[in-house]
Formats: structure tokens, sequence, C-alpha cells
């Protein structure tokens, strides 16, 4: 029973990660119609950050302001977002889509070297978090306590984000927005300003990603590839655009791996790829997500 | 026309291109306050180039647009419709996955960060609509996907009225309507004349124009092919022959 309970838990704590990497790609998407390939880099940016605000600049420091500072990655993200989207983005919304790839595809090879340049080719940790926090015994077994943390975090992100698109103005306004650009902006709604406050958000979402899961895992190069990827896996199965789609894809996805390593672990991300292909087969526009 | 003090809004010899075709060509009209002004012509005329470049959706490349008089040539659509240009375009532009009420809830908010009109207030905005159209009171909580044709141009012309304009830009609100609807609709803008507010109609069907406008202009190829009275124009066999096709 504590096996199965441990198992659950790592498959949340994975799925709350990959939920705030492509919760974020789908909200950029599902407003601004744009893949952002560079979004596994703000992930990349947030661990980096938060690995080395907490794990070098101020090391040391009273251990509650080392939690304090976690969410320093996911403002790095959000502020690199913010600076992005007006400069290097915006003048290709009325290009063609290959254009769009092609942009956020060199800015992924950008952000790549800019972390090489500042941060060199040595893993980053903030293990210190991590282990302050200890475990805490499940069954006959012990459970890091720092992980029910990023699950919180995960479900607290969740049901943030939906408050925050469904229950507010600047929700209204974003969905709107989305729906119809034309229709809005001769609504008087300030498109240009929606959609980096939009790019920004998810950003900041795929920042707090990498900065929560960085006191348990290291940041090291290459990351942003591999987060990429699980994104895209999670905004297939659930829909490009549908936040509801990121999280039952990301519980999915989670379930799936950890079920996957635990079972059959050599072709764990092969199963991935293969209920994702089906999903794309039988449902183009994901569960959740909507035909043109 | 020649402009004048009550002349809200002016178009002087714009030009409009959308891609590399030429549109618009040297379109000039006016719409004086609380006056309602027809342009017709035939699909792909150039009505709907033309309320698009008032509104801001299209850039015009030469001439000017003025608004009480402000030169608004250079302004977004957004600054625009702040500034007090409403708009119902000809598939009503309603939000499908918003409900009525937040599709309203927009307009209102912006034109109240907006400011300066006489905006009017939550409950006196309701009353504004609901007078106005009492049936949409029944479907507030609908999503836009669920409305039909004449529900979703009631709502686009309901909502763009929530943004306080002293100009109304309606494209095409009659096409695709049952006779009774457009009855309705026309009997609708009627009261918005009466409440100050200038209307500006694109509209293929001169039978519905001659119902509700006080000026017409027609538009041929993108150029504007005559002006004056409606009854002048049933009159004029060229522009006839030119409107019918």
């Amino acid at each position: 029973m504590g096996i199965l309970l441990i198992h659950i838990l790592n498959a949340l704590l994975y799925a709350s990660v990959l939920f705030l990497i492509a919760g974020g790609l789908s909200l950029i998407y599902g407003v601004m119609r744009i893949v952002n390939l560079a979004h596994g880099n703000l992930y990349a940016i947030g661990a980096y950050v938060t690995a080395w605000v907490v794990g070098q600049w101020l090391v040391g420091a009273p251990t509650v302001v080392l939690y304090l500072l976690i969410p320093a990655g996911a403002l790095a993200a959000a502020a690199t977002g913010a600076i992005i989207e007006p400069t290097l983005l915006r003048p290709f919304y009325k290009r063609a889509e290959e254009y769009q790839l092609l942009v956020t595809f060199g800015l992924l090879m950008i952000l790549e070297d800019v972390v090489r340049f500042i941060w060199g080719p040595y893993p980053l940790s903030a293990s210190v978090l991590w282990s302050e926090l200890g475990s805490i015994a499940i069954g006959d077994a012990l459970y890091p306590t720092y992980n029910l943390l990023v699950i919180a975090v995960g479900g607290l992100a969740a049901a943030f984000l939906w408050m925050f698109v469904y229950r507010t103005r600047f929700g209204v306004v974003l969905r709107a927005a989305s729906q119809d650009m034309r229709m809005a902006a001769a609504l008087g709604i300030n498109v240009n300003r929606v959609y980096v406050q939009a790019f920004t958000l998810g950003c900041f979402m795929a920042g707090l990603g990498g900065a929560i899961i960085v006191p348990s895992q290291s940041a090291v190069l290459g990351m942003s590839v591999d987060a990429l990827i699980l994104a895209f896996i999670v905004v297939v199965i659930g829909g490009l655009g549908s936040l509801e789609g990121a999280l039952v894809g990301a519980l999915v996805v989670g379930v799936v791996r950890e079920a996957g390593i635990a079972l059959f672990p050599e072709i764990e991300l092969a199963i991935l790829y293969l209920i994702a292909a089906i999903v794309l087969l039988v449902r183009p526009a994901g569960l959740f997500g909507r035909t043109a | 026309m020649t402009a004048d003090a009550a002349t809200m809004l002016e178009l002087d010899r714009i030009d409009t291109y959308r891609g590399p075709a030429q549109i618009l060509r040297g379109v000039s009209l006016g719409v004086r306050e609380g006056e309602a002004v027809c342009l017709v012509g035939r699909n792909g005329a150039g009505k709907t180039t033309t309320i698009d470049s008032i509104m801001g959706l299209l850039p015009v490349r030469s001439g000017r647009i003025v608004f009480r008089g402000r030169d608004v040539t250079r302004l977004a659509a957004h600054q625009r419709a702040r500034q007090g240009i409403g708009y119902a375009p000809e598939d009503a532009g309603i939000f499908p996955d918003l409900t009525v009420a937040e599709n309203f809830q927009i307009s209102h908010w912006l034109s109240r960060a907006a400011g300066d009109r006489g905006v009017a207030g939550p409950r006196e905005l309701e009353e504004r609509i609901f007078a106005l159209f009492p049936e949409v009171r029944a479907f507030t909580g609908r999503r836009g996907l669920h409305l039909s044709g004449g529900q979703k141009k009631m709502v686009a012309i309901a909502r763009a009225l929530a943004l306080s304009p002293a100009v109304l830009l309606l494209d095409e609100p009659f096409e695709g309507l049952a006779p009774v609807v457009v009855s309705r609709l026309i009997e609708a803008v009627t009261r918005i004349k009466a409440m100050g507010v200038s209307v500006l109609i694109a509209e293929s069907n001169l039978m519905n124009a001659m119902r509700v406008a006080d000026r017409l202009y027609a538009i041929d190829r993108g150029e504007i092919i005559f002006e004056g009275a409606p009854r002048s124009a049933l009159g004029n066999v060229e522009v006839m022959k030119t409107i019918r096709g």
C-alpha cells in the first residue's frame, strides 16, 4: 500500500512540474497562436536562476529566506518573456507559421548558449532546500517532504490559473483576445498589451516549474529540450491551447511515466510517444482541444 | 459632403489596399451628429473595407479619417474604439466561448477605463441595452456559440453601444435575417439615432437602406458614385443599375 502511494505521489510530482511547463505553453498558444519552441528554455532559466540564487549567491543565508527566494527563477523567466515578446516575436505574428517556428527555434539555440555563457557547462544545485525538509514515512518507505511541496505548488498553480482565466476581468479580456483578436481590438482592448501579459504569465509558469524542481534535480544544460519534448506530449494529448487539457495531459504523462519506470523502464518514453500518436490519430486536436 | 461643426465622422479621399490589391479609391464621405447614413453597394464593392478602414482594422494608405474634429487615421483600432467609434461586424463578432453578459462586460469595463464620455454605470447600461433589445435579457447567461443569427446581431449592436459610442458602424446588420428580425433591428437603429448616436451602415439591400437612412452613399469598385437622399437614388437609373447589378 505504501509503495503504491509513493508511486502515486511520484506521478503527481511529475505531473505538477509538467503542468506548469505545458500550461504556460498552452496559454501562450491559446492566446497568441504561436508555438514557442523556446518555452523549455524559460523552464531552464527558472531552474538556473533559482539554483544560482539559493545554491551560490546567497548560500549560508537563513533557510526561510532561501525558501522565499524559490520564485526568483520564475520572475527571471517572466522578465525574459516580457522582453522577448514585443521585441522578437511581435514582428512575426502576421507572417506565416514557418517564420514563427524558425524564430522561436533560433531563440531556443540563443537562450541555450546564454545559459552556458552565464553559468558554464556544470550542473547547478539548490539541494539544501530539498534536504532541509527531510522525509516522511509512508508505510515502510521514506518520501522526501519537499516533493509534497512541489505537488502542492502544482495544484495551487492549476487552481490559481483557472480562477485567473475564468473568474477575473483580465481573464475575460484574455479569452476575448484569444477568440477574436480583431473584434477585441475593435472593442477597445489593447491586444498588444494582452499578448505581452499572456506571454509573460506563460513564461512565469515555465520558470516556476524549473524553480520549484531544481532543489530536487540539478539544473543542467539540455534540460530545456527534454522539458519541451515532454510539454509537447502533454499538449498533444490534452489539446494545444486548453488549460484543462494541459492538466489532464500532465496527469496522463505523469501516471504513464511512473508506471513505465516501474513496469517497463526500457520503453517508458516510447509508450508516451505511442499514446501521443494514438491521440493524434483518433482526436487530432487533443482530448480538450477544439478543431478550427 | 462638406465638413461642418456637426460632422462626427469624415473620410477624406482614402485609399485602402488588401494585400497588393487596391480596394478603396479616393473614398470621401461624412456622417453628421445623430444621422443615419447608409453605404450601399454590391458584394465586393468596398463597403466592408470602408468600415474596416474607419475602425482601424485595415491601414489606410493615403487620405484622412477625421472623427469629432480629430485626425484618427494613424490611431490603432483599440484607440479609435476608446475615442467613441462603435463597431458591429458582418459576422457579429460575438466571442463564442464568452457568455452574452461577459461580451457586454468587456465593452463596459473598457468604456469606463476610457473615461470621459459620460459613460453609463452598470445599471444604466443594462437598462439601455434591455430597453433597446428586451429579448436579450433571456439569454445573457448563454455562450456566444449558442446564439442564433438574429440574437448575435442584437448582442453585437448592444455590445457596441455599451462603449457609449458617438458613431456606430454597422456592417451588413440585416444580412441573412428573417424579415421580422430585420424590422426589429431597423426599429432599434431608429432608437439608437434618437439617443444622439450617429450611425453608418454598410448595406447591400437598397430597400433596407431606404427604411433606415437619412442619407445614402453608393459605392462601386471602391469609388463613391452617388451621394444624396435615399429617394433621389431611386430615381437615378445609373445608380440603381450599378447597385442591383
